[in-house]
This record gives structure tokens, C-alpha cells and sequence, in this order.
């Protein structure tokens, strides 16, 4: 009773957590990914380049580049309009303007046991063996599986001209190119410097100083496993030693013809492109 | 703000600590809950009536106890919520959402859902009577009808991550018309409930439209599908399948065909028109065989 009265006056003050009760604007922008996909240093890269004169970091990246699951409601409503924020929600029809920042899930796994270690959400004596197949089953997120995710964003959206497909890859391979076409998407005019600028500012050298001073004052990193980095390899193909064989073939077997769809090479699968699933191609219009 | 608003606000808060808020997006959910999922005007109140006679048959389902019976998230107060016996059968017409840990997914054919939404935005006042059913069907299309996303969207969300799960059950409106008891014995088999087949002609004979029709009729505001309504015209409408051929016209027939195709023929619903698809041919793609998610 005293925690419903309390939730009663939090939420007439408009202080309560908005979870997934916000409201969302028609021309809100939402940076959305599965977890461990890239989807921090993309909002460092954002917040460098829509605030070239804030020194970002751990510390104001909630305010910069809000996740609004963890921000009042009134602080959402307060932020200048049109917003862009950061979301790892499976497919929401009210998200009108959508970056999608995908990442190949053989990474993703080995990149969530990591963290979920450094977060003490499993026991340090949990294999990655055992991990994977409670990644496959959805049951190590929220969020869903991954296939889960990436499939309901690309089957109801792929085609939109306001959904904007970003492979982190890509993003690795071409940092100014990728983010030149994150800037064009949204309608931000950066040149060259400006560009330069942000991907120098979002290394993944420079977001682990930032880590190492500012680790306590963010809600991904606040009272975690010190020794284990939030910024870890932040590169791509690290499954190809991490992961046994075993467990490659257990996400290729599952997933093969969304990772086709989405150019990730299968090692222990052969592939036509006829099983692409055809929602895959159907562009959806809103 | 203004003082009224601030009384509303005021009065907001109050129904959230004694818990009589409708929760919404924040309903907490359990692990052992079943949705009833389908987009707007696919048989879902149909179906809840056919669960609710089903799970509680010593209270015949009426307008008036069943949101208490199937909740709606956006309907029922969060503390006949926390009351319910589990597990809970919770109606939904969302996209696709992982929390989700069984759902039964009614679908229907579209051509016929925009004529069944087309009548009943015409009984709820919010388009007007003489609106032209052409001005609607494009509004359909572009997802601008309801808050649920377009009818492509929101059945493909669905398809594309659910199709193959042990926990997911999809069923055909026009099969449950068809024959209801056999579907609804699917549903059972679903679930895992024990149910007798004199049980289940109960379920279907307290469900039927004409039992629905007579209840309405009785009491015409005791739901908030028509409180306020115009009572020239039923929620329970003709409750069949095929209506389209006679109410849609064959342009708006090409456009709905055009847009979803591929998926209208994925589940079974034929098309009448040639109308050019920019969508790629299901079945010469082997459409979700391949599909193997976990």
C-alpha cells in the first residue's frame, strides 16, 4: 500500500520512471538495436555530432542521448523537440523514425556473456557454451532473441524511407561514412570536420578513458564487475575465436536466413538465397 | 496548466494508488499468462466471449464481466488484474511483443476486416456516415486507422517471429465461422486445458452472434467498445466471412491486394484481382521453410 501510494505521488509529479509508458511524439527519432550491438558508442557518435560543443561522456550521455526507460516522464517531456533517443524495444508502431543498428548475433552472444558477467547477471562459472543456447531461446533479455528483434523491425519496416538499416560492421569498417548517413537521415548538415570530429571523439580508445572516470556515474556501469570493461574488443569477428564451433553452428542453424539477409557469412551452414523469408524483401509501407 | 487539468491529473494519480488505473503498457506480466492477439476487428471479442464461457462456466460472459474475465490491458483496472485466477487470458491487439509467453493469434482476411472497421468507425462517430469507404481503405493501408500498426504490419511482425513456436497458435477467423468447435478444440489442445466436448458446445452455444446480438441489444452501454455509440448501428455485425465481395469495391479490392499479396496468400486467403505486386511471389521463394527460429 505504501509503495502504490508512493508510485501515486511519483507519478502526479511525473517523477516516475517511464518504463515503456512514455509518450511518444510523431516526429521523435529512436535509435533502436538488440542489446550489445553497437548501440552506445552510436550514441556517443550522435551526441558528438548534434552537440559538437559538450564534452560528451558517461557521465551526460542519459541527457544527450536519452534512453527514456530510465528518465522521468517529465524530464522526456521537458527534452526540445523533435527528440532522438535510444531504445533497444523489439518492433514499436509508435516509433515513426527509426535507426536500426544491427550486429551479427555470433558477436552479439559473445559480447552479452561479457557483460551479463560484468553485470553479475549469471555466475562467473556459466560457459558461453551454456550461454548461447539461452541466447538462441531469447531468455538471456527482455528484449526477446535476437531473431526476435531484428525480424519484427525488418519485417514491418524494411523499405520505409524512415528506417534506416545500419549494419555495426559497416559502422566499424567506415566510421565517417556510416555516420555521414545517419547525419543525412536525420537532416543534420555535418561536413567533413564535424564528421571527423565525432568519430574521433566516440573511439573506442577515448570511450574507455571516459569509462574508467566516469564508470559510477552511469546506469550501464554503476556497482558492476570493475575488472570486466563496459568498452571491450569493439570490433567485429571476435565469435571466430571466442565462440566454439559447436555453438556457431547452433546460432547458424537457427538463424541462417535472417544472417544471410543480412550479408553475415555463414561458416557451418550452405545457404540458396531462395529461403530468404520474402517478409524479409516486402517493404512494408507504414 | 489549467486548473481542470491539474483536478484531472490530481485525480489520475489517486486511481493509481488504489490501483484503479487501466495499467496499459506497464502491465506486468506473468509467466504462465495467454494473449489473445489480433488486429482490430478480426474476432477478437468473438473469441474472448468463446474463452471466457469456456475458462469460467458457472458465469455466462456478457458485456458487462468481460473485461473481468479476458482482461484488456487497456480496459480493465489494474487491481481486477492482480485478482484474476491463473493463469490469465489477456486479450491484446499489439504487434508482436517477446514478453508475451503464449499467444493465440486470431487473423482475418483483410478485405474483410476494412469493411467490419470501415462500419464500426461509422457506429463509434468517428468518421462520419456519409464518409466515402475509398477515403477509408487508404487510411487503412497507410496503418492510420488504429494505434496497432496496419494490417500487414501488424499480422507480419507476428509471422515473421513467431511462425514455428511451440508457443504461438494462429488461427483463421473464417475457420473458426466455419467450424467452431473444431478450432476452439485447438485452442484447448493449446493450452493444455481438460475439457469435455459438451464444454465446448456450451462455449460456442453462449457465444454464438445471436446470443452476442440479444446481450447487446439489452445493454447497449455496458462496454466501452459502444459506450456513447450510435444504436442505429450493432458491434455484432453480419459475423461472417466473404462479406467483401459484396461491400468493396473492386479498385479498393486491387489496392488491398496489391499492398499484401504475399501475405494474404501465406495464410490461405485467395486473391481475385491480377493487381500488380511490387511484393516478390511467396510461393516460388519456399516461403518460411526455411524459417527455424527457436
Amino acid at each position: 500500500m505504501l509503495g502504490q501510494l508512493k508510485y501515486a505521488v511519483k507519478y502526479v509529479l511525473g517523477l516516475d520512471h517511464a518504463g515503456n509508458n512514455y509518450t511518444v511524439f510523431p516526429d521523435d527519432t529512436f535509435l533502436v538495436s538488440y542489446p550489445k550491438s553497437g548501440n552506445t558508442w552510436v550514441r556517443f557518435l550522435l551526441a558528438n555530432l548534434i552537440h559538437p560543443n559538450e564534452t560528451v561522456g558517461f557521465a551526460n550521455i542519459n541527457r544527450l542521448l536519452p534512453a527514456p526507460g530510465v528518465l522521468s516522464k517529465r524530464f522526456l517531456k521537458k527534452l526540445p523537440r523533435p527528440r532522438i533517443m535510444k531504445s533497444h524495444e523489439p518492433f514499436d508502431v509508435r516509433f515513426r523514425k527509426v535507426i536500426y543498428l544491427v550486429r551479427d548475433p555470433r558477436d552479439v552472444a559473445v559480447s552479452e556473456y561479457h557483460f551479463d558477467l560484468k553485470k553479475r547477471y549469471i555466475e562467473s562459472d556459466v560457459s558461453l557454451e551454456q550461454f548461447v543456447k539461452r541466447f538462441l531461446a531469447g531468455e538471456t533479455s527482455s528484449y526477446g532473441s535476437w531473431w526476435e528483434h531484428a525480424a519484427s523491425w525488418i519485417a514491418a519496416r524494411n523499405g520505409n524511407p524512415a528506417f534506416l538499416l545500419v549494419r555495426y560492421e559497416d559502422l566499424l569498417s567506415d566510421p565517417i561514412a556510416e555516420t555521414a548517413k545517419i547525419a543525412e537521415f536525420l537532416g543534420i548538415q555535418a561536413g567533413p570536420e564535424r564528421l571527423q570530429a565525432a568519430v574521433e571523439r566516440s573511439s573506442a580508445d577515448r570511450m574507455r578513458k571516459l569509462e574508467k572516470q566516469q564508470g559510477g556515474q552511469w546506469t550501464g556501469t554503476r556497482n558492476t564487475r570493475q575488472e570486466i570493461p563496459f568498452v571491450r574488443a569493439a570490433k567485429s569477428g571476435g565469435w571466430k575465436e571466442a565462440l566454439p564451433t559447436h555453438s556457431v553452428e547452433e546460432i547458424e542453424v537457427a538463424w541462417a536466413p535472417l544472417m544471410n539477409f543480412l550479408g553475415y557469412q555463414l561458416q557451418t551452414q550452405e545457404l540458396d538465397s531462395k529461403t530468404i523469408p520474402a517478409w524479409v524483401r516486402m517493404g512494408q509501407p507504414l | 496548466m489549467a486548473r481542470i487539468g491539474v483536478g484531472k491529473h490530481l485525480a489520475a494519480g489517486v486511481k493509481r494508488g488504489l490501483g484503479l488505473h487501466t495499467p496499459g503498457k506497464s502491465l506486468v506480466i506473468l509467466p504462465d499468462d495467454i494473449f489473445l492477439v489480433s488486429f482490430p476487428k478480426s474476432g477478437n471479442t468473438w473469441t474472448r466471449f468463446l474463452l471466457a464461457n469456456l475458462r469460467f462456466p458457472d458465469e455466462p460472459a456478457t458485456w458487462a464481466n468481460i473485461d473481468r474475465l479476458i482482461p484488456d490491458p487497456t480496459g480493465t483496472t489494474k487491481r481486477d488484474f492482480d485478482r484474476m485466477p491463473r493463469p490469465r487470458i489477456i486479450k491484446s491487439h499489439e504487434c508482436f511483443d517477446p514478453r508475451y509467453p503464449r499467444v493465440i493469434n486470431i487473423v482475418r482476411d483483410p478485405r474483410d476486416v476494412v469493411v467490419s472497421q470501415y462500419h464500426y468507425h461509422r457506429k463509434i462517430k468517428k468518421i462520419a456516415d456519409d464518409s466515402p469507404i475509398e477515403t477509408f481503405v487508404a487510411r487503412f493501408l497507410a496503418g492510420e486507422t488504429c494505434p496497432h500498426g496496419s494490417w500487414g504490419q501488424n499480422v507480419l511482425t507476428w509471422i515473421a517471429t513467431s511462425e514455428g513456436s511451440p508457443r504461438y497458435l494462429r488461427l483463421r477467423y473464417e475457420d473458426m465461422v466455419a467450424d467452431t468447435p473444431r478450432e476452439l478444440r485447438k485452442i484447448v489442445a493449446f493450452l493444455g486445458f481438460n475439457t469435455t466436448p459438451e464444454q465446448i458446445a456450451q462455449a460456442v452455444e453462449r457465444s454464438s452472434a445471436d446470443r452476442m446480438r440479444k446481450l447487446e441489444k439489452e445493454h447497449p452501454d455496458q462496454h466501452g467498445l459502444m459506450r456513447g455509440s450510435r444504436k442505429d448501428l450493432t458491434f455484432v455485425r453480419a459475423a461472417g466471412s466473404g462479406g467483401w465481395h459484396k461491400d468493396l469495391p473492386v479498385p479498393m479490392v486491387e489496392k488491398i491486394e496489391a499492398a499484401w499479396g504475399p501475405i494474404m496468400r501465406h495464410l490461405g486467403y485467395k486473391l481475385s484481382t491480377q493487381a500488380p505486386s511490387e511484393a516478390p511471389d511467396y510461393e516460388s521463394l519456399g516461403i518460411f521453410s526455411g524459417s527455424t527460429r527457436q
